[in-house]
């Protein structure tokens, strides 16, 4: 089953640390994104693969937005 | 009680091999600021004539004096890089911290005496101010190593007088006094005017064989005819009365033990002095651990070493403020006090060597969605607001009720601003927390783990609360400031580039300045320049800050000036309802 990871708030996507095919653990850092001056890290909520990547460096997302999603 | 203290709530994970990794860098930044801290120390250690000189003439250093009297591994030294008035000395000329003797805290302070043998220099005078504020929050007492040559004569404008100058240390030896609180002194070498108030307002007055203490030296016994001047015949005058009096310098052991009888006692040896003050330790009141220990001490269930991938040295990076607190305090355990309201700040007792203390801390990262409950923007830790001001006022208030010292983190860009934070109370609420600790009575320790900003600096705990804080650690990644640099810059230049740039002038000069301004709060907010000019009292190595704050709690519940049984605490009956 796939599980898009969404922005959990409005901000700009300053890294990303996963590729798509990449296997990633529950609480692995999948993404950065900097909002109201401070750099949140994004985890991964569960264990899985990286199937698509919805999201470039430099993007502004809103909140809830799909940032990665994570496969089986 | 044991259903609160003996068994508390685990919490903190393990350190996952990609934290690890991507912590690398950071953790690397961290320990290069902290092998900066300690090559300055050991420049302050090494300041003055070289330990061997010192002991060719028959003296032990302050430092070998030190490393005598105090028990093995219980030093936690304070202010080591305090030099306010940048003295080119590189030191205020006085190494104070806490430690134990005989098994005691007590603080300590002592005259470098490498360094003009032991005289007064600017910033000394609040440097001691800390230090017999630290003995009377705490209620231990205070030892004095005193070899003091009396005053740096070309500097004296700088700290002879004042409201807070070299004199006001001899007052607060007669307020510790008063509160039942000792001052010893072990004394040494030639202790004239200032020197000699350095020796005699103590309480109990240990003298080397060759110490002295007098109203006035050599130096001023001989030269006390002023005539608007010099020549070559008064100096003359003058070498042949100082050589006169080189023989007896006034107030020595025949005077001040066999004639008035001030000194308590007289040693023929160097140590015999730190084996009298040891003497006199082992006689003071302090309670044993087993009056005020909730439970049996544990060591943190993870690894200190930890701290260094979890603080990160990016002060934008956001981090788990309670993976922190799990490396620093008994067992990893906690009783969290209402974990729903105000989620931008932990408050809870834990323990430290099983004794309880409430801790406080700034948690970091976005706080959810709906809160703050009375804006319409997203919350970040770090930053205060309604609720975890709230809590904070009801916490130390509770605090203050049970009796319990209380450890603060903070980690703050301030307090939320705005018309609809202002409608939320925020400003009276941070002048409440204020109230609400001056009227605990309870002793207080901060660690600026990373940010110290704003009004927020100041109500959690910070050294501006004159009565409750005992002393104020840095971290490797402390930065405290007004507000950030690039935020300063804003507020001073934005008005300036705008009138620049409708006049059609070029920007270049006022983007330089706001540059500049930049810098400027870069280099006078880190850790360095926060302990040369006291904002902290000593930048910690993340690995030594359990073991003080095992100090703090130590000192705090050896003597304390009142108690609440553990049977009668109101706040662990709060958080477990």
């Amino acid at each position: 089953m796939a599980e898009d990871v969404v922005a959990p708030l409005a901000g700009k996507v300053l890294s990303i640390a996963v590729a798509v095919g990449d296997a990633v653990e529950e609480d692995d850092e999948v993404l950065v994104l900097e909002a109201m001056k401070m750099e949140t890290v994004v985890y991964a909520p569960s264990d899985g693969t990286v199937t698509a990547l919805r999201v470039a460096v430099g993007d502004q997302v809103e909140e809830d937005d799909p940032l990665v999603t994570i496969g089986e | 009680m044991k259903p609160y203290f003996e068994t508390m709530d685990r919490f903190g994970k393990s350190l996952k091999p990609g934290r690890v990794k991507r912590a690398a860098a950071g953790a690397e930044a961290l320990r290069a600021v902290e092998a900066d801290i300690a090559a300055a120390a050991r420049a302050v250690e090494e300041a003055g004539f070289p330990a061997e000189k010192i002991n060719q003439r028959g003296w032990m250093t302050v430092y070998q004096r030190l490393e005598y009297l105090l028990d093995p591994g219980t030093w936690r030294p304070l202010r080591t890089l305090y030099n306010p008035a940048e003295n080119e000395e590189g030191v205020t000329n006085v190494v104070d911290g806490l430690g134990k003797i005989e098994g005691r805290w007590a603080v300590v302070i002592g005259f470098d005496n490498k360094v003009m043998a032991g005289a007064w220099l600017p910033g000394q005078s609040e440097n001691i101010l800390r230090a017999t504020d630290l003995a009377r929050r705490l209620n231990v007492p205070l030892v004095w190593l005193v070899h003091c040559s009396g005053a740096k004569l070309p500097e004296q404008e700088q700290f002879y007088a004042n409201r807070r100058g070299a004199g006001t240390p001899f007052f607060r030896h007669a307020e510790l006094e008063q509160a039942g609180i000792p001052v010893l002194a072990g004394i040494y070498g030639t202790n004239p005017a200032g020197g000699g108030y350095q020796s005699v307002s103590p309480t109990i007055l240990l003298a080397h064989k060759d110490a002295n203490m007098a109203v006035g030296g050599v130096g001023i016994v001989s030269g006390m005819a002023p005539k608007g001047g010099f020549d070559a015949a008064m100096v003359e005058e003058l070498i042949a009365k100082t050589r006169a009096f080189t023989a007896r310098p006034p107030g020595d052991v025949a005077t001040h033990h066999d004639a008035t009888g001030f000194f308590t006692r007289v040693y023929d040896e160097e140590t015999g002095v730190l084996d009298g003050l040891k003497e006199y330790m082992r006689a003071i009141p302090a309670y044993g651990p087993e009056f005020f220990r909730a439970a049996e001490p544990k060591d943190p269930a993870f690894p200190v070493d930890d701290l260094y991938h979890l603080l990160p040295a990016n002060q934008k990076e956001v981090y788990d403020f309670d993976e922190v607190l799990a490396r620093l305090v008994d067992g990893s355990e906690r009783l969290e006090f209402r974990p729903d309201y105000g989620p931008e700040v932990f408050t809870g007792v834990c323990k430290v060597d099983g004794r309880l203390v409430g801790c406080i801390g700034n948690r970091q990262g976005y706080l959810g969605k709906g809160y703050p409950d009375y804006g319409d923007y997203p919350g970040m830790g770090g930053k205060l607001y309604r609720q975890g001001l709230v809590k904070m006022n009801e916490f130390v208030t509770l605090c203050g009720r049970d009796r319990l010292p209380v450890v603060w983190f903070q980690d703050t860009s301030g307090i939320d601003v705005g018309e609809r934070a202002e409608k939320a109370e925020v400003l009276g609420l941070g002048q409440s927390l204020i109230y609400s600790i001056q009227q605990t009575g309870v002793p207080m320790m901060l660690v600026v783990l990373r940010k110290g900003t704003a009004a927020a600096h100041y109500v959690m705990g910070g050294p501006t609360a004159n009565r409750h804080n005992a002393f104020t650690l840095g971290t490797p990644a402390t930065e405290i400031e007004v507000m950030h640099g690039e935020t300063a810059a804003v507020a001073t230049y934005a008005r300036r580039a705008a009138k620049e740039h409708a006049a059609g002038r070029p920007l270049d000069p006022v983007i330089e300045r706001m540059n500049a301004l930049v810098d400027r709060y870069h280099e006078t907010s880190r850790p360095a320049y926060c302990a040369r000019h006291g904002f902290v009292d000593e930048v910690v190595a993340l690995t030594d800050l359990r073991r003080y704050l095992q100090a703090f709690t130590g000192a705090a519940y050896q003597n304390p000036v009142s108690i609440c049984p553990r049977h009668h605490m109101l706040l662990p009956r709060v958080i477990r309802g």
